[in-house]
């Protein structure tokens, strides 16, 4: 089940994500070589991108209810019919806005939002419901803006799937049969909830969406047994790559949900649909077809630049996608959610064992079908839930794995699970690298203990235990390492952002009996420069004195929980023994001129030579981190979407 | 001279039982806080990492200001009271009269960039003391001027009622008493009794006014107005031999720069309003207000039943000044010369289904 389970709500409007991005280059971290101007904005590692004076906030802005579907199917958008619809939508009241954060300038492409709050209530600030959105990373990044995103400058979108917690009730649900019914649908005292982002703003536009974006948010009931960070649901991936270059499909990850007891089908398209602007608009006016793969028809084709064919005989049609061209009120209204009602007995029957496809009519070979997309091989789909880990030296965490087949447990699964090799250091290179040298990750090798293979059990359930090892200082200037931990199932899958487990692994540090600014300097400087909207306008980091100053604040803010909104640091990057070192500190601050420590530890070296070639993952976190920052060339504008094939 | 409409002294007289009590505290807690946005305004307006002597200054006044509406609050509520923080009413309209006629019709305050006119004939004003002593700027003497109705008599009108009539154990919920690890103990406590009560308007006024023969408070700090009038002459309030005053403005200069490379040049009482729909800088004033109104709605449910709340809120004030140092920071669209100002409007969260 999942988010897509009805009675669930749909809801639209905009984010507001203030995000910092001088930290965006790793070479920013090393404090020896920083500069001022790498606090300005502008592209280009020499300066501080495109948000320098990020200050982290995420919020929801303009939201507000749009759809309701109940159980029996039925779709309620009127507020006659019950009163949650198109109230309003909003983030916390009375506590700080939540966080927006990466987990390393290494691992960009898991930006978590973290203490976000979420309230639904009238246009008298009545409350009918408020949750908390247990943190989540972001996923299945994808290609959004085929018209390229220049006005915007971000093309591509991307879902944060998680659980509301700490759930409110207004006092007078009884007045909406949706929130009854979901109320009393749900269990453990959570709700599901997806996010779809897109059309996300870099660029000062003249139409002063800076930092604004797109977002689509269901919430639905959620069920004892399921992930909290993904949909326990069935997948759709695309296999046809926009363009010979591009290594993005389009429609490249969908979820659905065959709800086989009310003959029901919901297909997501709410974080693939291509849309030809940052609002959402959709230009293509091509019939999209939902069939399924007739016994003996499995689908096994990989994404490729090339149209496969596919033949009538070779699947059974559902129904035509019925989004509305030449707008964006299929996204911003129904949340280009797909629901088939009233499913006839055989088409339910075959998609319990059959894959399900994303079909075009071809117009070059009159009487057959472009295939778009098409369901996991097999119907399989094992997925790390908590799949983003902060460890310190000595601590071992577990991550949850879930095996499905045609939406159900999938019992017994093997999965097999292995770390990326080792990265090459950049040297230092007045054109390509200009500030200093960029050291490699996922060493030393030895840094993180694991299995190497998990069984799930019979309930399709399977935990694997990751343990941080000692490791001393192996990118020099930036703290610990980031490992990857690839898994797979034995069966090769389009999986868009992959199937893998990212780990910020610490490094080893002991925390001093009395320490000195010596032993703070490095790591309060480095705040100073990578986020300057502290120096500037609370307390410059770099200056213990001022530190002194505004020590108590500091030390309440330095003593938060990590899911506080008001720990620091924000970027909950640091480890416990470092943070306890600077509440001692700032307990009692000595300061002392600083030195660099001679440390007493050797330091993990990188023994990947240069020249080393990546991993197609390796390859395509490359590019992403490039799109996310602004600085991948822009895209073709494609205006003739699906006519020609 | 700052005059209250002397109706609201007469209420406090004339009452005779604590419930009459209950719309001048709200009145008072709502005069405490319409200070903050002005001085906030002008503290914002200068460009950080200057005047920092200036910033130090109104930074701990708008500190003790949060603490007399926490007081305050406490007296509500110690009262029997119900304190109300976030309704629309409660943010006065800027620029216009301060609660309870403060300072006669003619006394408007408006959100402005730092001046030495802004301090001289709205902050020194709204902080003036009963009896203001007259200092030396240098180190001859100066005659002393005639004394003036002020907020204090209304403060000591207040405490007065509370002395005659209140019983020792004050009436309302000890639940509801909101205190922080961000002020001592023997400045927010727990009002529980008659004589906390009395002592606690002692220290709203010493800290705003000082006392009738001193600029110092109970604590030894200069009250407001001395420490608005250094910024004033631009030097410190120290220790003088001269008798009979004992104090000149002779100490340390400060360093104050209301060039356009020290004070942002704000448009006054900017409104969301005046901002182009579809703009940035509407953008990031409708986050401000948001992250104002999410305050004062946070400060509502402290005040009514979640005083452990307190520290939450702490880290809404820190969105707000962040999102009104970049807004000063913004160009004002359309208007060369100007910069965007903070506004301080209320605005529901509902706002944005109306534009």
């Amino acid at each position: 089940m999942s988010y897509l389970h009805s009675p669930r709500l749909v809801f639209s409007g905009d984010f507001l994500s203030d995000v910092s991005t001088v930290n965006n280059d790793v070479t920013h971290y090393n404090n020896e070589t920083f500069t001022s101007n790498f606090q300005q904005y502008g592209t280009g590692s020499t300066n501080g991108w495109w948000n320098p004076e990020g200050g982290a906030v995420f919020n929801f802005k303009n939201c507000i209810v749009q759809q309701l579907t109940m159980p029996d199917g039925t779709s309620v958008t009127d507020a006659s019919s019950d009163i949650i619809v198109g109230q309003i939508v909003a983030g916390s009241e009375g506590r700080p806005t939540g966080k927006m954060l990466d987990l390393d300038p290494d691992a960009q492409m898991v930006s978590a939002l973290w203490c976000v709050q979420i309230r639904i209530c009238t246009p008298d600030n009545e409350l009918l419901l408020k949750g908390d959105i247990d943190p989540t990373c972001f996923r299945d990044m994808q290609l959004r803006q085929l018209a390229g995103g220049n006005v915007n400058g971000q093309p591509y979108g991307a879902c944060w799937t998680s659980v509301l917690t700490n759930l409110v009730w207004g006092e007078n649900i009884e007045a909406s049969p949706f929130l009854s019914q979901l109320k009393s649908a749900t269990q453990g005292n959570k709700l599901s909830i997806n996010l779809n982002a897109f059309g996300y703003y870099y660029n000062h536009a003249p139409d002063g969406r800076f930092s604004l974006g797109k977002i689509i948010g269901t919430i639905g009931p959620w069920f004892e047994g399921e992930p909290i960070n993904f949909a326990a649901c069935r997948r759709l991936y695309g296999v046809l790559n926009v363009s010979a270059k591009s290594q993005s499909q389009y429609f490249a990850i969908n979820n659905f949900l065959l709800e086989e007891n009310s003959n029901r089908l919901s297909i997501d398209f709410g974080n693939s649909f291509p849309i030809s602007d940052s609002l959402g608009t959709i230009s293509a006016t091509q019939t999209l077809i939902v069939g399924v793969a007739n016994t003996n028809n499995a689908f096994l084709n990989n994404a490729s630049p090339t149209p496969t064919l596919v033949d009538a005989s070779q699947f059974t049609e559902i129904g035509i996608v019925s989004y509305i061209s030449g707008s964006n009120q299929w996204l911003s209204q129904l949340g280009g959610i797909q629901t088939f009602n009233n499913l006839p007995d055989n088409i339910v029957e075959a998609l319990k064992n059959n894959q399900l496809l994303l079909l075009t009519p071809s117009i070059t070979d009159v009487g057959q079908y472009v295939l778009l997309g098409r369901e996991t091989i097999d119907g399989v789909y094992v997925r790390a839930d908590n799949f983003v880990q902060r460890i310190d030296c000595d601590q071992t965490v577990t991550v949850d794995f879930y095996s499905y087949q045609w939406g159900n447990i999938l019992p017994n699964a093997t999965i097999n699970v292995k770390l990326e090799r080792a990265t090459s250091n950049i040297p230092l290179d007045p054109i390509s690298n200009p500030i200093c040298e960029i050291y490699g990750n996922n060493f030393p090798q030895d840094g993180i203990t694991f299995q190497t293979t998990i069984q799930t059990n019979s309930d399709g359930f399977g935990q694997l235990e990751i343990t941080g090892n000692e490791i001393n200082s192996p990118r020099v200037y930036v703290d610990g390492q980031v490992y990857t931990l690839d898994y797979d199932n034995s069966v090769d899958e389009p999986l868009g952002d992959g199937s893998n487990v990212v780990i910020h692994l610490r490094d080893y540090f002991e925390v001093p009996e009395n320490p000195t600014w010596s032993d703070i300097s490095a790591i309060m400087i480095q705040y100073a420069n990578l986020y300057p909207i502290m120096s500037k306008y609370l307390v410059n980091l770099a200056n213990p004195n001022d530190l002194i100053m505004k020590k108590d604040i500091l030390k309440f803010a330095f003593s938060r929980d990590i899911h506080d909104t008001m720990h620091m640091p924000v970027t909950r990057d640091l480890s416990d023994a470092k943070r306890t070192t600077i509440l001692k500190w700032l307990d009692n601050p000595i300061i002392d001129v600083p030195s660099l420590k001679s440390t007493e530890k050797q330091r993990n070296q990188n023994t990947v030579s240069l020249g080393t070639p990546l991993t197609n993952n390796q390859l395509k976190y490359k590019e992403a981190v490039k799109a996310k920052n602004g600085s991948m060339p822009p895209l073709p504008s494609i205006t003739n979407l699906f006519e020609n094939l | 001279m700052l005059k209250i409409d002397s109706k609201y002294v007469q209420m406090a007289q004339s009452a005779t039982e604590l419930c009459e009590l209950h719309f001048l505290v709200q009145k008072a807690i709502e005069l405490e806080h319409s200070t903050i946005p002005p001085y906030l305004t002008a503290m914002y307006s200068l460009i950080p990492r200057t005047n920092i002597g200036v910033r130090t200054i109104i930074h701990s006044i708008v500190v003790e200001e949060m603490l007399h509406m926490t007081i305050s609050a406490n007296i509500l509520n110690a009262l029997g009271g119900k304190p109300k923080i976030n309704t629309p009413d409660f943010v006065p309209e800027y620029p216009g009269n301060l609660p309870m006629g403060i300072g006669g019709s003619g006394f408007i305050v408006g959100l402005e960039m730092y001046s030495k006119d802004l301090v001289k004939n709205i902050f020194m004003e709204i902080e003036e003391p009963e009896t203001p002593i007259i200092y030396p700027t240098t180190l001859m003497a100066k005659a002393t001027l005639p004394t003036f109705s002020t907020i204090g008599i209304f403060y000591k009108a207040i405490q007065a009622k509370i002395e005659e009539i209140a019983p020792d154990t004050l009436p309302g919920d000890p639940a509801l008493q909101v205190t922080s690890n961000f002020f001592a103990s023997n400045l927010l406590y727990p009002i529980l009794t008659k004589e906390d009560a009395i002592n606690a308007i002692n220290i709203i006024i010493d800290q705003g006014e000082g006392t009738d023969d001193s600029p110092l408070d109970e604590e030894g700090e200069l009250a407001h107005y001395y420490r608005f009038e250094e910024l004033y002459y631009g030097r410190k309030l120290v220790k003088s031999p001269l008798p009979p005053y004992g104090y000149s403005f002779t100490g340390a200069s400060i360093a104050i720069d209301t060039s356009l490379t020290g004070v942002y040049p704000l448009f006054p009482n900017t409104k969301t309003a005046m901002l182009p729909d579809g703009s940035e800088a509407k953008n990031r004033m409708n986050e401000f207000n948001s992250s104002y109104y999410s305050l004062l709605a946070g400060l509502h449910d402290v005040f009514n039943g979640k005083p452990n709340d307190l520290d939450k809120n702490i880290g809404t004030m820190y969105d707000i000044k962040l999102a009104a140092e970049k807004l000063c920071a913004m160009p004002f669209p359309d208007k060369e010369g100007y910069h965007v100002g903070p506004s301080f409007e209320y605005v529901s969260p509902t706002a944005f289904l109306l534009s």
